[in-house]
């Protein structure tokens, strides 16, 4: 009987375990129709990406937790970041194809439409008081944000400012249109889509940051070639026209003559 | 044998219960040493995220022993129009999503809330400050603590709250010398428990309270920012999480034990019995 009960118990443990280790997920691929894309992609494309393509399920956030959660093993099959060193990163470890750039982008500051703290000028920032918010450091607009404090010799006197860290853009972006913050630095195409909302406040050419969104198809996705074909629309004319709209560069800087 | 069959029956449910529920706390002491957990403990942004969570929670705690107790004794002693409503606004945080407690307390309390501008007079901006933290933990953690406390003072038996006013006690005095002596171990349980939802809270204060270093940034934020930067430091963080967690459930425990040898009836909580 004890035998019997310890010998069920231990069927059921590893009946258990065997439910646990299943993979998740629909693994059908070999039907002819185009699969239903999962792609991973930077917080700052979630209003050009469903515009572009409105067929694929998407997933926005900051690139570094995105890119986190495919080395994790996530069902991404394609990542788009707001830098090319996650793709980059990725592609060494094996865990998406070689990177290519896509767009590219540029910083500004956005402050409250009512402008609170009378923001005209970056360095207006150094005011004692101000509310700074930023993105984390990994996040690839939160880098971009040290690079310009760097160029501009304004790190110290700016953070000192900085009441928070948010986890991708769009968080930064929330907290200056809701008015709780006095500024924060995001893409020029984030400013774009809550206009009524917020000022913006250039930052000079010379001292911006080389923005390049990076896109890779992630190398455990069971949809490569559908992948592929995504990128393929997103590098096509109409791809781009549809990023230039939303106020996003062109991939290849123009030469200047 | 069909007695043999059905306890098997439970005994393998109970199996795959309990596998489902300790794996990922094993998973999360298995996936590095323990010399490597020590380590990250002394890697500043965890030190300072224990901190900043141990002093916010800390206050939390106060504030909703001072302000829960009395609120709770009166919700259990005293039947009132709009006596239901009261029980629901208590309770509401613990099934409201974490992350719309942080845009009501956003709509309330920030800049250009409801009592924005009035705090703005006084010269206070809650939002970005750890008093948000604060706040958000008392919000969002408070029912646990004040629903046990109504469900202590319910328990007690009331001839001897009787016996204590006819020997001529005020009901101030017999408050603090009977009814919270004969209750203690059921309010110990609730800010037992309290406490460990206080400790996990994250929406409610990222939202409201922001996320920075030394600052705002407790352990939960601390643990969503590390997650990519580094994943060791994440896994120290929710090591000590999960032992403070387990400790606070012992008490809670404990507590409950206590309430019942006082006093002959023992509360149940939330089915859970000591």
């Amino acid at each position: 009987m004890s035998v019997r009960r310890s010998r069920l118990a231990f069927l059921a443990v590893v009946a258990s375990l065997c439910l646990l280790a299943l993979p998740a997920g629909p693994a059908s691929s070999a039907t002819g129709a185009r699969a239903q894309l999962t792609v991973y992609a930077a917080a700052s494309l979630t209003n050009v990406f469903p515009a572009i393509d409105k067929t694929e399920k998407y997933s926005f956030g900051g690139s570094n937790a995105l890119a986190a959660q495919i080395e994790q093993g996530a069902p991404a099959d394609v990542f788009a970041s707001a830098n090319m060193t996650l793709p980059k990163q990725l592609f060494q470890e094996g865990k998406c194809s070689k990177p290519v750039v896509f767009t590219r982008n540029r910083l500004v500051i956005v402050v409250p439409s009512s402008n609170p703290a009378h923001i005209r000028s970056i360095y207006n920032l150094t005011k004692p008081g101000v509310k700074i918010v930023i993105a984390a450091k990994g996040v690839p607009v939160g880098t971009y944000t040290r690079q310009v404090l760097g160029n501009m010799n304004l790190t110290n006197a700016v953070m000192k400012n900085v009441v928070s860290q948010e986890t991708d853009v769009r968080e930064v972006l929330a907290k200056v249109s809701l008015g709780e913050a006095d500024a924060g630095f995001v893409y020029s195409t984030d400013a774009k889509t809550v206009s009524n909302k917020v000022t913006v406040v250039k930052i000079p050419a010379w001292a911006q940051p080389k923005v390049q969104y990076g896109i890779c198809v992630v190398s455990s996705s069971s949809h490569k070639a559908d992948a592929r074909a995504f990128i393929k629309r997103v590098l096509s004319k109409a791809g781009q026209r549809k990023l230039h709209r939303f106020g996003f560069l062109p991939r290849v800087k123009p030469n200047r003559r | 044998m069909k007695h043999a069959i059905g306890v098997g029956l439970f005994v393998g449910v109970a199996a795959v219960t309990l596998a489902f529920l300790a794996l990922p706390i094993v998973g999360i002491y298995v996936h590095t040493s323990p010399e490597k957990l020590l380590d990250q403990l002394s890697n500043p942004v965890v030190k300072d995220a224990f901190v900043v969570t141990l002093k916010t929670s800390l206050l939390a705690q106060a504030a909703i022993l001072l302000f829960g107790t009395p609120t709770a004794y009166l919700l259990a002693t005293r039947r009132f129009p709009g006596h239901s409503v009261a029980v629901t606004l208590v309770e509401l945080p613990l099934v409201l999503p974490p992350a719309v407690a942080g845009v009501g307390l956003l709509a309330a309390l920030g800049r250009f809330g409801l009592l924005g501008s009035s705090l703005s007079a006084l010269g206070i901006t809650l939002p970005f400050t750890q008093t948000a933290v604060t706040v958000a933990v008392a919000y969002v953690a408070s029912p646990l603590y004040i629903r046990q406390a109504i469900a202590s003072f319910e328990a007690t038996d009331p001839h001897l709250t009787a016996a204590s006013r006819t020997l001529g006690a005020g009901p101030v005095r017999t408050f603090f010398r009977v009814v919270l002596p004969l209750a203690r171990g059921g309010l110990i349980a609730g800010l037992a428990l309290s406490f460990a939802r206080g400790l996990g809270e994250f929406g409610a204060t990222i939202m409201f309270a922001g996320s920075l270093q030394k600052v705002t940034q407790t352990l939960p934020l601390a643990i969503y920012a590390e997650f990519d930067q580094n994943f060791d430091a994440t896994l120290a963080m929710s090591g000590v999480l999960i032992l403070i967690s387990a400790l606070l459930l012992l008490t809670l425990r404990i507590g409950l034990s206590w309430q019942r040898s006082p006093s002959s009836t023992s509360p149940s909580f939330f089915g859970l019995s000591g």
